[in-house]
Parts: structure tokens; sequence; C-alpha cells
């Protein structure tokens, strides 16, 4: 692998199909949640996998498919966090291929960065929307409790985001490595675009 | 899980309008409510869209749509009524705890903001067939091949759910157990998820060998299957949209 091509913008139609695929798994991961019960979203599966599988870009687009899609079809709301979904995938992609899905450790790692990341982008747009809460149960307890202390608004809100995405983008990152260490080898291959291999 | 999306089919003046003007008119009105900060002007501006909906003869569907974000909403309510930074008067007190009159006030901005938001987005998505926006932004320049992959996904989903039941139902089989403590239930997400995920993704091999078949990364210009829809005042909307937006920017930086 060379480095620049992680970045490549010229996608071969097996990624760019890859990208409808992966917000399928991202609403099912979600449907299966719930149907499961788990206190948990976990609903960007898809956008991590394909991330692992195809690199930051189409990681990134796949974020951004699924929310509009997901805004478009059930929830206007997701719109706002179009972005958080783009840095998911983006980040998960950059580490991925540096090397940080390569045992259970370093995907526990990768998935706290990621949280911590989705955390610190989506605390400025849940200020900017909507004074820092979230809509999430758990979390606007967590912010309500520091607002009460008198703790600024921005440290709550980030606590907030920090209480459901960390733990939610472990558990997710951790359920793509799992997924995608199980995944045959022709399967990986198909959506490396260094070239050497088969190309679609 | 038949249908993925919102699109309600009617006859009325905002289904003839043309997509571009209603994705234009959403950006303007959420645009709006987050730069004028009186109750009134948000109000106004929530109550014309209402109105639009009205005019497009589907109100009572966006009604469960902004009962999806009802949690969201309540949250704000509750939390900044009870907690926002500014409070200062009691407004009225239940049991121990006092909701305050600033906080309300805030909440009750941002729960507004926030109704519009999801009725500003509802007059496109319930007056507006996926494809015909594709469509649109397709003739607006957007890659062929990236409005596959938006329209696609609409496709998929459906498809991808039907085959939940299958897989649950053939997991239960083979004795996997959906109900009992946390993990167990945690245990039994990768039986459920890992078949259709390996499905789907052998699905995109034999489908991207069909689209490369067909034509897919073609270079050279595209020809549309459909007929240009004749949309109905397109121009003339987005330049009174546009007048007004400015004007009320103009408005809220000057005064």
């Amino acid at each position: 692998m060379t480095k620049n091509n992680m970045w490549s913008l010229k996608l071969s139609t097996a990624a760019l199909v890859l990208i409808p695929a992966a917000v399928g798994i991202n609403f099912l991961g979600k449907l299966f949640a719930s149907l499961l019960k788990l206190p948990l979203w976990v609903d960007s599966i898809g956008t991590v996998l394909s991330s692992m599988l195809a690199g930051p870009v189409v990681g990134a687009i796949a974020g951004i498919v699924n929310n509009l899609v997901y805004g478009f079809t059930t929830d206007p709301v997701s719109f706002v966090y179009a972005i958080t979904s783009a840095v998911i995938g983006l980040v998960a992609g950059i580490m991925a291929y540096k090397g940080w899905i390569s045992n259970v450790g370093k995907a526990i790692v990768l998935g706290l960065v990621v949280g911590l990341i989705a955390a610190t982008v989506s605390t400025p747009l849940n200020i900017m929307f909507w004074e820092g809460t979230t809509g999430n149960v758990w979390g606007d307890a967590l912010f309500a409790a520091m607002l009460a202390k008198d703790m600024p608004l921005w440290l709550a809100s980030f606590a907030d985001s920090i209480v459901v995405d960390v733990p939610d983008k472990i558990v997710t990152v951790l359920l793509s490595f799992l997924i995608f260490k199980g995944l045959p080898k022709n399967v990986k291959n198909m959506y490396d675009n260094t070239g050497e291999i088969e190309r679609l | 899980m038949t249908n993925m999306t919102l699109y309600v089919k009617k006859d009325s003046p905002v289904h003839s309008v043309d997509p571009l003007t209603k994705l234009l008119f959403a950006f303007y009105s959420i645009t709006l409510t987050y730069i004028v900060s009186s109750h009134l002007s948000v109000l106004l501006i929530l109550l014309s869209t209402l109105i639009i909906l009205l005019a497009g003869k589907v109100f009572k569907y966006i009604l469960p749509v902004i009962g999806v974000s009802f949690l969201l909403i309540l949250s704000i309510i509750i939390v900044q009524g009870f907690f926002h930074p500014t409070r200062a008067t009691v407004l009225f007190e239940v049991g121990p705890i006092s909701i305050y009159k600033e906080g309300f006030l805030i909440a009750f901005l941002i729960a507004l903001r926030v109704i519009n938001m999801v009725a500003a987005f509802g007059v496109l998505i319930l007056t507006t067939k996926p494809d015909d926006l594709v469509d649109s932004l397709l003739r607006k320049g957007l890659s062929p091949r990236f409005g596959y992959v938006l329209l696609s996904v609409l496709q998929i989903i459906p498809q991808m759910a039907s085959l939940t039941g299958k897989i649950t139902d053939a997991q239960r089989a083979r004795g996997m157990e959906t109900e009992g403590g946390l993990w167990m239930r945690f245990k039994s997400f990768i039986p459920l998820l890992g078949p259709v995920v390996l499905n789907s993704l052998s699905e995109t091999r034999e489908r991207s060998i069909a689209l490369e078949i067909r034509g897919f990364n073609a270079k050279g210009q595209r020809t549309f299957i459909r007929e240009t829809e004749f949309y109905q005042y397109g121009l003339f909307l987005k330049i009174l949209m546009t007048v007004i937006f400015i004007a009320v920017v103009v408005w809220r930086f000057v005064s």
C-alpha cells in the first residue's frame, strides 16, 4: 500500500456499491439493538465497517448518506448530525489504515478515540441547535445535574455527549471489528483500491 | 418496512413545486429561526411553515414525524426549564424544585425551532418523491454514480430488513437466546448481524459486476430516461424566498 491511496477520490464501483450496503447495515444494527433491547444505539456499524474495508473517504460518504437517508425517511433531526457521522467514518478509516484494527485491544482504543471525537464534534452542534441537550435520557440527566452545580454549559454538554457516545462507539467499533475479522479474504480484497488485486 | 419514504401522494400546489425550491425553502426557514431570536418571529416562521404543509394537504402526516423528536423536545423543556445557567426568576414551583422563567423561555424558543426544523423538512419530504429530488439534483450536475448510491439505499434497506426475520428465526432454531440478561442479549448480536453483513457484502460484488456491464463507468454525456417534469412557479418562488431571507437577515443585523 502506498500512502496517498488512502485518500484516493476515484472510487471503484465496488466501493460505491458498498455505501448503500453500509447504510443498510447501520439500519439493521439499530434494528437488532432495539430488538434485543440493548441500551445503546449501535447505529454506525456499517459506517465503521465500510471505512475499515474501503478507507476513510468511503466511510465518510457512507456516514453522510446514512444521515441524509435517515433524515429523509424517519427523522429530519438527523440531518444535523451528518457531520458527526462523516467524522466517525473518517477517523475509523484513517486509524484502521494505520493498523489500529490488528487486535481486540487496539480496536477498543479505536472505539474510544472515535467516541471522543464524535462527542467533540457533536457538542458544538448540540449547543448551537438545542442549547446542549442530546435527547438521550442518561446523558441529559447528567447534563442537568452538572448545570445544577453551576458548571459551564459547554462542559456539561460535552459530558452529556461523552457518556452517550463513548460506550456506544466502543461497542460499535468492537462489533465491526469482530465482523471484519470474520469476513472471508476475497470479500475484504474487493474494496481494496490499491490496484494489485482484482478490481471490479 | 414496505415503504421507505414518507412521501404522500396528493394533488396540491406544493406538490407541483420543484424539489430544489422546496429544499431551498427548508434551508431558509431553518436558518431564519436560528437568526431571529424573539419568540414571536420564530412562531411566525413556524406558522408559515405549517400553512405550507396545510396547503400541501399533508399536515396530519407531519405529526408522527414531530413525534419522533418528542423525546428531544421534552428533554429540552425539562432540562433547560429547571437548570439553564441564566436561571433567576422563579416561574412556579413543583414540590421542592422550581421552574425558572429564563430557562423556560429559552426552552420554549428551542422547542419552536426544533418543530420548525422538522416541519420545514417535512414540506420537502412529504411532498417530494426521492426519485424526483435526485433527478433534479442530477440535472443540476450531481454525479450520476452518486445519484445511484442515494437511490439504491432506499431499495436495499427494505430488502435487508426482510432478511432479518428469516435470520432471527434461523438462529433461534439453532438455539440462540434473544431474551434474558443483558450479556445474553448482547452475545446474540453477532450471530444476528454477521450473516446479513456477509450476505449484503457478497451481493455488492454481484451488483457492481452487473452495473459495470451496463456501462456504469461509461464516460460521456448521460441522458435521462424520464422527461423533464413540469414544475410550477419555481423561479418566482426562489426569488421571493431569497428576497424575504435577505430582508430578514438585514433587518436582524441592522436593528
